[in-house]
């Protein structure tokens, strides 16, 4: 059986059994290559499933949306390993129950779709565990390289370049599994904090206040960067941003429910050199 | 015969409308981003694309305007106005859909009073538009029921040569024809053929979604919540839309000092008709989608005339979650009355 009938036959006991209110997953999209979220509600739903190579968004962040789990009832969701790993950054920020998802989960790292073995977020450690251990050995990629071998200045330059574009859309904040605050700092004000302007400072002040809340949290799914309309290469901010935290505080978000989240906990023994 | 601007004399062009005064924006690729931008040589143009991918509303109403300065004192306040910028432009390789969305906003910016801002610039800005050779698969034109050629809002309309050495030439306003007749001498006669033009398909019956959208019950309809579900509520498509023209103003600075701006504004945001108290009138995603789509081909038509949308597609194009325009109206077209 194809990984795409194991998934459906799953989906479909997962419904009628009433184990899950409904099953997150990936539906055909407009043109042969995108694919979109799918809500399944009734087993029937299952056969508009696909699973494929093409399904790379991140889909966790729906959890968060508009009360879906507050009923307390369960919810199934496809996830790549990244998405796994922001259910557990969602549980160990206290935004939702890890018991109250089951995860079906997948990986199209390496070309080859193949299903992974477990129902909760706890049964997928020892794979994120092994993926802290290859982080640092993330594909390489040459202009993620000319950046950071830039001047302070040049690079300073080159984001004023990239953040000139943006037009303060927000699609990287609702598309970002980890952006469910319910109020935007950005959307605060009274007073206002941050200018709502997209000119170069607004949007230098948006995407450096992002960067940041991001830090410790990111997990690198790319939905951010896919999503932006005007193809900042947001995924080189966080991926800075991640490699700092690792070498800092060897922290690698997301590997548990009760990971402590990096930037608001403290321990004895944090290193201090950041400090001037 | 007809008259043809050959491409090889694009430079003398925006040569010849430089020494006039004239700027020329063109669509241009850059930073790995398209849009109309600046051009200074004709080899900057990409007329390759098959739409930009922000819109040309941004060069009419800017993402962000300021509007006043302000300084209150002890005795006195005093505030001083900004003025749109005054320059004489030509935008060359505008698509049709992009022009006739400019057209659509005219009515809503001169509405119950002129917007200076908006119509400063329209007076001052002649639209090139090239009638479109390709298509993609998010082109909605003819849904509209506008053409890959069509010539609303143009002042002059472009149509490429079956070779693609150059354009055949139609003058379609007086403004057009002044901005052309700096360059008529660069101009020649010619019998080349215009290559035809996109083949476009109708994607949804638009009477029978619009009749649909108009019945009072269907405000409340399941429908909303159902083709909604994945919405974000970012402000993608409404932003990159070039007929969107929801704004918001804010007070950039302090109480004492500051610049007050006109900022771009979605329906997507949660934030959107938020009341000081905290309630919110649309205080779901499919509200607020349903507000899109009900002020775009309801409220819209009904207070102009005209439809808020051109078909330009880049609502469904560059939608994170495949939504978009297209797919809703045609699911609502499909409803029974
Ligand atoms: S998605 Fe891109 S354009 Fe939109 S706010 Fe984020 S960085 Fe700016
Ligand atoms: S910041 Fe971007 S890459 Fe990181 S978790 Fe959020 S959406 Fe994913
Ligand atoms: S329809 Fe798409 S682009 Fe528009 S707000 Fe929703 S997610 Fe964003
Ligand atoms: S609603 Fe969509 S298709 Fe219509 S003009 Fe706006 S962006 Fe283009």
């Amino acid at each position: 059986m194809s990984i795409v009938e194991q998934y459906r036959t799953k989906v479909k006991e997962l419904l009628s059994s009433g184990q899950v209110k409904m099953v997150i997953g990936y539906g055909a999209g407009t043109t042969p290559d995108r694919r979109r979220p799918l809500f399944m509600r009734s087993p029937e739903d299952a056969d508009k499933m696909l699973l494929d190579n093409a399904c790379i968004a991140n889909l966790s962040g729906y959890l968060v949306s508009e009360g879906l789990l507050s009923d307390e009832k369960r919810v199934a969701i496809m996830l790549r390993p990244e998405g796994v790993r922001s259910i557990n950054i969602l549980a160990a920020e206290s935004q939702l129950k890890a018991e109250q998802i089951v995860i079906v989960g997948f990986d199209t790292a390496g070309e080859e779709l193949r299903a992974i073995e477990g129902s909760e977020a706890k049964d997928f450690c020892a794979l994120i565990d092994s993926l802290k251990e290859s982080a640092p050995l993330q594909a390489p990629d040459p202009l993620f390289e000319r950046i950071v071998q830039m001047s302070p200045q040049e690079r300073f330059n080159y984001w004023q370049e990239e953040f000139s574009k943006c037009i303060k859309c927000y699609a990287c904040r609702q598309s970002c599994p980890m952006c469910y605050c319910r109020r935007c700092i950005v959307d605060s004000n009274q007073p206002q904090w941050i200018n709502t302007s997209s000119h170069t400072l607004g949007n230098f002040e948006w995407n450096i206040v992002r960067a940041f809340h991001l830090a410790g949290r990111c997990v690198a799914c790319g939905n951010c960067d896919r999503s932006c309309p005007v193809n900042i290469p947001l995924r080189f901010i966080n991926r800075r941003m991640g490699m700092e935290v690792l070498e800092v505080f060897d922290h690698f978000p997301g590997m548990s429910e009760s990971q402590e989240p990096v930037l608001a906990s403290f321990k004895k023994d944090d290193p201090e050199t950041f400090i001037l | 015969m007809t008259r043809i601007l050959f491409a090889d004399k694009l430079d003398n062009c925006l040569e010849r409308w430089r020494s006039a005064g004239i700027s020329v924006i063109g669509p241009v690729k850059k930073s790995n981003s398209s849009g109309y931008s600046a051009v200074t040589k004709a080899a900057e143009f990409d007329f390759n694309l098959v739409l930009p991918e922000r819109s040309i509303k941004e060069l009419f109403f800017p993402q962000s305007e300021p509007l006043m300065r302000y300084e209150i004192k002890k005795q006195e306040i005093n505030t001083s106005e900004f003025k749109a910028p005054t320059s004489e432009r030509i935008i060359f390789g505008v698509r049709p859909c992009d022009a006739a969305g400019l057209a659509i906003d005219d009515p809503l910016f001169g509405w119950d009073y002129q917007d200076e801002y908006w119509f400063q610039r329209r007076r001052e800005t002649v639209l090139v538009t090239i009638a479109c050779t390709k298509a993609d698969d998010f082109c909605m034109c003819t849904s509209l029921k506008l053409t890959p050629d069509s010539e609303k809002g143009s002042d002059i309309l472009l149509r490429p040569l079956e070779n693609n050495s150059g354009w055949q030439v139609e003058e379609l306003t007086d403004r057009g024809r002044e901005a052309f007749k700096i360059i008529a001498d660069l101009l020649q006669e010619s019998q080349e053929k215009a290559a035809p033009t996109a083949v476009v398909e109708e994607k949804f019956d638009l009477e029978a979604a619009l009749a649909w959208l108009k019945e009072p019950e269907n405000f409340e309809s399941h429908f909303w919540k159902e083709i909604s579900m994945r919405c974000i509520g970012c402000g993608s498509c409404t932003f990159l839309c070039p007929t969107c023209h929801c704004f918001d103003i804010q007070d950039e600075g302090d109480t004492y000092s500051g610049i007050r701006r006109k900022n771009w504004d979605s329906c997507s945001f949660a934030l959107f008709t938020m009341h000081t108290s905290g309630h919110n009138p649309r205080s779901t995603q499919s509200a607020r989608w349903r507000q899109r789509i009900m002020h775009k081909f309801n409220y819209f038509p009904g207070k102009f005339n005209l439809n808020s949308c051109s078909g330009c597609g880049r609502c469904s194009r560059q939608c994170p979650v495949d939504m978009g325009i297209t797919e809703t109206l045609q699911e609502l077209s499909k409803l029974l009355r």
